[in-house]
């Protein structure tokens, strides 16, 4: 259990560091959100209306585009050998790579939606079921993404191909976030259900993600 | 060595749960009710109504349908029942071929004063394929079941 | 190394001879049964009751839905075959039934929406089915961007299996799509608990459509197959400087 916290440690003291991938994947939330914000202009009630399917998008982009920070760097430099080498369970260790992701994207944009929330005019009520959907929906998002990373780590530019391979398994998460969201927003009786499905389709990632990723990370290595 | 092993039982044991949890929750969304579109029951059982657009879906009422929205008759006002509740439907805008009285739809619009003001209308199709000939030879045979369109 | 190439060669070698032999007798299948049932499909089979002439799509449309979910689950099972066993051939057909499943998933997009807007009123509607099946096609998309990103044949078809067996999921979430959600598309009209709800002069051209949809996929399989595996015999012959190797093996 040390071994494993002692990855997530590392991963996200290196993620906060200069040229770590947090804050830029927090930017660029920020950044989509805004655009859009712009983009919309002066209708605010069109605005409240697709706030949360705004800001589910943009987490997912913002997501997406850290998912090569998980295993690149580790390959370049050489520990990622050591990692697979010395772990007892790699599935373990790729789960570790990706809650330390989480920590450093899901969580993060979680905690800064409330005060993008604002931006995009989105009412009270609606916040709870909005911040309620990421905080179950990411985690998913990062176990599937690091799924993703680890089937490219040994790939030199892979941004594009992780991009092409995360997004359609991205879909159902999209849709029943979205879904959860604004049925909590307007009290409708769907909200349970759709988070219930959200919920199952971040624990379906963290069954299949590490098992896929440390399969995938022995064979890219040899 | 001992803790090598705990530590695996530990993980797969918690792989064994993760999945067990994640049968249970979609089994338990899926007795829920996840729709595309309400029925109009289960709209009426709402205690608030939605604001934003919604889908509704069911059956156009037998003698429901009612072209003389407007003078020019390009408004057309149709009722959709499930058989618990009915709800109104007005809609400007052409529609589909297979749309007829007894026949599903779905309506993509929004409420308004207990109706609904469609922004557009889908013709629901049924599982059911035969030629003109036979659906008619049912018909006489009285052997035709009148539950085409859900 | 060159114990282990004479290894991979010798399934191969004779999968070349046979399937040279098969593929005229599939080619002629194919075109034989697709003769047939485009001319069941449009002139020798009843106009729906309730939807017309249009239902003729039905025979286009239905059998590439069934293909794009078959070539699917084949590559999906292939996939496995090479990843446990480590066989080249299985290696191959999961990598070239990709595209073929790719082209039926189109197919069936298309035609669907070419049926859905005289029908439905609408080319496209976000309903689950139509939803499923969209994701699918990318889902082919990026296991073949993951075999053209990886130049090492056996790592990339190690790890293409991976993704090919992960995507699986989908394939059932598509086939009760239907029925788990009230959605616009109609639920399943064959294969389904109480038989058909299709009249029989309407299944005749159905049949004949995908047994023609089935035949043109194997031909298709075993063309680029046998593509494939020649083509991966000529970089070999060409890494090895001479053109020895080919002959060298067959003995």
């Amino acid at each position: 259990m040390s071994g494993f916290l002692a990855i997530i440690a590392r991963d996200v003291t290196l993620a906060f560091r200069a040229g770590g991938g947090a804050l830029q994947a927090l930017s660029f939330f920020a950044l989509t959100i805004i655009l859009f914000a712009l983009a919309i202009g002066p209708d605010l009630s069109l605005m409240s209306e697709i706030a949360a399917p705004v800001l589910w998008a943009a987490a997912l982009l913002a997501t997406l585009i850290s998912l090569e920070q998980i295993y690149r760097p580790d390959r370049e430099d050489g520990s990622l050998d050591m990692l697979v080498e010395t772990s007892d369970i790699l599935a373990l260790t790729a789960f570790a790579k990706a809650a330390a992701h989480w920590i450093t994207t899901g969580l993060l944009l979680t905690a800064a939606t409330p005060v993008l929330a604002l931006l995009l005019n989105i009412k009270g009520a609606a916040l709870g079921p909005l911040l309620a959907t990421l905080l179950i929906g990411t985690p998913g998002l990062s176990l599937i993404g690091a799924f993703a990373a680890a089937l490219t780590a040994a790939l030199p530019r892979a941004g594009l191909l992780i991009a092409i391979i995360v997004i359609p398994l991205y879909a159902p998460i999209l849709i029943f976030g979205v879904g959860a969201a604004g049925a909590g927003a307007a009290g409708e009786p769907q909200y349970g259900a759709n988070l219930a499905l959200l919920g199952a389709s971040s624990l379906f990632a963290a069954v299949f993600s590490p098992l896929a990723s440390a399969a995938a990370l022995r064979f890219n290595l040899d | 060595m001992t803790a090598k092993k705990r530590q695996r039982l530990i993980f797969f044991g918690g792989v064994f749960l993760a999945a067990a949890a994640a049968v249970a929750l979609t089994l338990f969304a899926l007795r829920g009710s996840i729709t595309y579109f309400y029925t109009p029951s289960e709209l009426a059982a709402l205690n608030e109504k939605p604001t934003s657009a919604i889908r509704l879906g069911g059956l156009v009422a037998d003698g429901s349908v009612d072209y003389a929205g407007n003078a020019t008759g390009d408004v057309v006002a149709f009722t959709v029942t499930d058989g618990g509740a009915d709800i109104r439907v007005t809609y400007a805008g052409l529609l589909p071929d297979l749309f007829r009285e007894g026949q599903g739809v779905v309506v993509q619009g929004r409420l308004k004063d207990g109706g609904v003001i469609a922004d557009n209308v889908l013709a629901k199709h049924d599982e059911n394929y035969m030629p003109r000939e036979v659906a008619e030879a049912l018909k006489e045979q009285g052997v035709w079941q009148e539950d085409a369109g859900q | 190394m060159p114990q282990n190439s004479l290894y991979d060669f010798a399934n191969p070698l004779r999968f070349e001879s046979i399937a040279r032999r098969v593929f005229p007798f599939v080619a002629g299948a194919a075109v034989i049964l697709t003769a047939m049932g485009v001319y069941f499909a449009l002139f020798n089979s009843p106009a729906d009751y309730q939807q017309g002439e249009s239902v003729r799509i039905m025979y286009v449309h239905v059998p590439a839905a069934w293909m794009a979910l078959f070539c699917y689950s084949s590559m999906a099972i292939a996939s496995a075959a090479g990843f446990i066993w480590k066989h080249p051939l299985a290696d191959v057909a999961a990598k070239e039934t990709a595209p073929i499943g790719a082209a039926f998933t189109l197919l069936a997009l298309f035609t669907g929406s070419l049926w859905g807007k005289p029908m439905w009123g609408a080319w496209w509607a976000w309903d689950a089915r139509l939803t499923s099946v969209l994701v699918l096609f990318f889902m082919y998309l990026g296991y073949m961007a993951l075999w053209r990103a990886i130049a090492d044949k056996a790592r990339a078809a190690r790890l293409a299996a991976i993704l090919a067996i992960v995507g699986f999921v989908n394939v059932p979430v598509i086939k009760f799509s239907v029925d788990w959600w009230n959605s616009l598309h109609q639920p399943a009209s064959i294969l389904r608990p109480d038989g058909p709800t299709i009249h029989a002069a309407m299944l005749t051209p159905l049949f004949l459509m995908i047994a023609a949809y089935m035949a043109i996929y194997v031909a298709l399989l075993v063309a680029s197959m046998l593509n494939e595996l020649i083509s991966r015999r000529i970089a070999r012959t060409e890494l090895a400087g001479g053109a020895q190797p080919a002959t060298m093996v067959e003995q």
